[in-house]
């Protein structure tokens, strides 16, 4: 790989987010943008968004990965991270992926809630297509989730040598600042049927029952990978989530519809 | 608001990293963050993203980046071991940092195996003046067995409770998993290379925390596995036991920032603090 077809930059109308840019070695006709998920998430999901992205660009796609305002290497503290703007955020990025790649034809990934802002933002940005890696539809079920894991955490003894107070662990979660706009803006959060082609990559096994048939339109396509991804496991926080499955089931699909 | 930059940068324009450069900086001396375990150039939490920005506020300018083969980085498959490898990373780093901000001093930044690489640049680069490390080496001492062990003997109700458990408990937690790690060094060559680092006239701040209780216990430890040398004037070193060892809680990141910057301040004081772009 040329060291210079990976680019990070920043863009945006203030250049306050940052971006990572693959570029592949054939002129593209496609491009992929990939929508990080918030939080710890983010961070454990670094290393196979990049994979993926080099897998990709591989294939003769563009590539642009990006850190959402407040998140990431973006400007922003983490406090203000706010979900309309995240929305946003990826709109811009998709104009700037087209500016960049010189191609129409964007599509969107996105894991948990990196999907949904993807499908959000699907019809402002025009993605052609999305797939989404177990993407949070209900957003009371995540915050409860969160709630219960920052909880936890509180008297994890694994993490601490004696339990912290309750006021040592408020308006966080998982070890980001939050606030009552975030948590309401999460828990009011229910992303509707899908509007444009999207792919399911699902590694929850269950563990959310969902009817993904009745939220994605044809020609929706759902696919089970395994292992499952332990995305809600306190144990387990600070370990990446990799899953070449993931890779070669977005890799293959992209292939198939080239 | 603080701009910073996004380098590509490095003899293989291999490595990734963010300057933060306050307007109006020039031969300041730098801040350069190297990796905490596996995670990229934003830190635990995004614990490097904070501390750099602050830092930029207090007049410093900044360098977070991914080390040869983490985070955005690359390999240069020049053959190199990894201790010369992290020496030649951090060479490009601070020719990156003298090119922006024109600095010729550094101050490396380091948690767990990220103390571990700063110390392996701290003690041959006569550029280096100063280092924290973070969770950085440790070995458990009598005082740690003492400390750890007595206690358990005289309390009767974990005598109790050892009696009353039943054989061969399982447990369902994840098999070992070592996402942060440091690597053991002869303890008597990490003692000579702190003396050495402080007579070269580098200074040093040693933050440990309760989240490596498995092998550190009080702030008497330092002094127990490192000998005089932590009680030179040039070391400063604080035992935080409330805290994990990744700063997850924002109350105890925001302390520990406070900490760096406030240590900075008293052996670096910059010439131009106070000018963020």
């Amino acid at each position: 790989m040329r060291p210079d077809a990976e680019l990070p930059f920043f863009f945006g109308p203030d250049g306050g987010l940052f971006g990572m840019y693959h570029a592949p070695d054939v002129p593209a006709r496609r491009a992929v943008l990939m929508c990080a998920p918030l939080g710890q998430d983010l961070i454990r999901c670094h290393r196979i968004y990049r994979q993926l992205a080099q897998a990709l660009a591989g294939q003769g796609l563009a590539v642009l990965r990006f850190d959402y305002h407040g998140t990431g290497d973006s400007a922003g503290e983490t406090a203000t991270v706010d979900w309309e703007r995240c929305v946003a955020d990826a709109v811009l990025a998709a104009a700037e992926l087209r500016a960049r790649a010189g191609v129409e034809r964007v599509i969107a990934f996105g894991a948990r809630l990196g999907g949904s802002i993807a499908m959000c933002a699907a019809e402002r940005a025009g993605f052609v297509e999305a797939i989404v890696w177990d993407p949070v539809l209900d957003g009371s079920d995540y915050v409860a989730a969160l709630d219960a894991m920052q909880a936890a955490l509180r008297e994890d003894a694994g993490r601490f040598t004696q339990p912290r107070s309750h006021a040592d662990v408020a308006e966080q979660w998982l070890g980001f600042d939050t606030d009552d706009r975030l948590r309401r803006q999460l828990r009011d959060l229910a992303v509707g049927p899908a509007t444009v082609p999207t792919m399911v990559l699902d590694s929850l096994g269950g563990a959310e029952t969902i009817a993904w048939d009745r939220w994605i339109a044809p020609p929706g396509k759902v696919a089970s990978i395994v292992p499952l991804t332990p995305w809600n496991d306190l144990r387990r926080l600070e370990t990446a989530i990799l899953s070449q499955p993931l890779i070669q089931a977005v890799s293959g699909h992209l292939r198939e519809t080239a | 608001m603080m701009r910073e930059e996004a380098h590509r940068f490095g003899r293989g324009r291999h490595l990734v990293g963010i300057a933060g450069v306050p307007d109006g900086t020039s031969g300041e001396t730098g801040i350069i963050v190297l990796n905490a375990g596996l995670v990229h150039r934003i830190g635990p939490f995004r614990l490097h993203v904070e501390l750099t920005r602050q830092l930029n506020e207090a007049g410093y300018p900044t360098l977070r980046f991914d080390l040869s083969t983490l985070g955005d980085s690359g390999a240069t498959g020049g053959g190199l071991t990894r201790a010369q490898q992290v020496c030649a990373d951090l060479d490009d780093a601070m020719n990156l940092l003298k090119a922006r901000a024109g600095c010729e001093r550094f101050v490396l930044v380091g948690l767990c195996s990220g103390a571990q690489n700063a110390h392996i640049v701290a003690a041959t680069d006569p550029r280096v003046s100063g280092a924290v490390f973070l969770d950085g080496y440790a070995y458990r001492t009598l005082g740690y067995k003492l400390r750890h062990y007595l206690p358990r003997l005289v309390d009767p109700g974990r005598w109790a409770r050892l009696l009353r458990r039943k054989p061969a408990v399982s447990t369902d937690r994840p098999a070992s998993e070592p996402v942060f790690a440091v690597a053991p060094a002869p303890r008597e060559e990490v003692i000579a290379d702190f003396t050495g680092m402080v007579e070269r006239g580098m200074k040093l701040y040693l933050v440990y925390s309760g989240g490596i209780s498995n092998y550190f216990n009080h702030a008497r430890q330092f002094r127990e596995c490192f000998g005089r040398v932590m009680n030179h004037p040039a070391v400063t070193t604080r035992y935080v036991a409330e805290t994990d060892h990744t700063y997850i809680l924002t109350g105890d990141r925001a302390r520990l920032l406070d900490g760096i910057g406030g240590w900075l301040q008293r052996n670096f004081p910059p010439a131009h603090a106070g000018r963020p772009a």
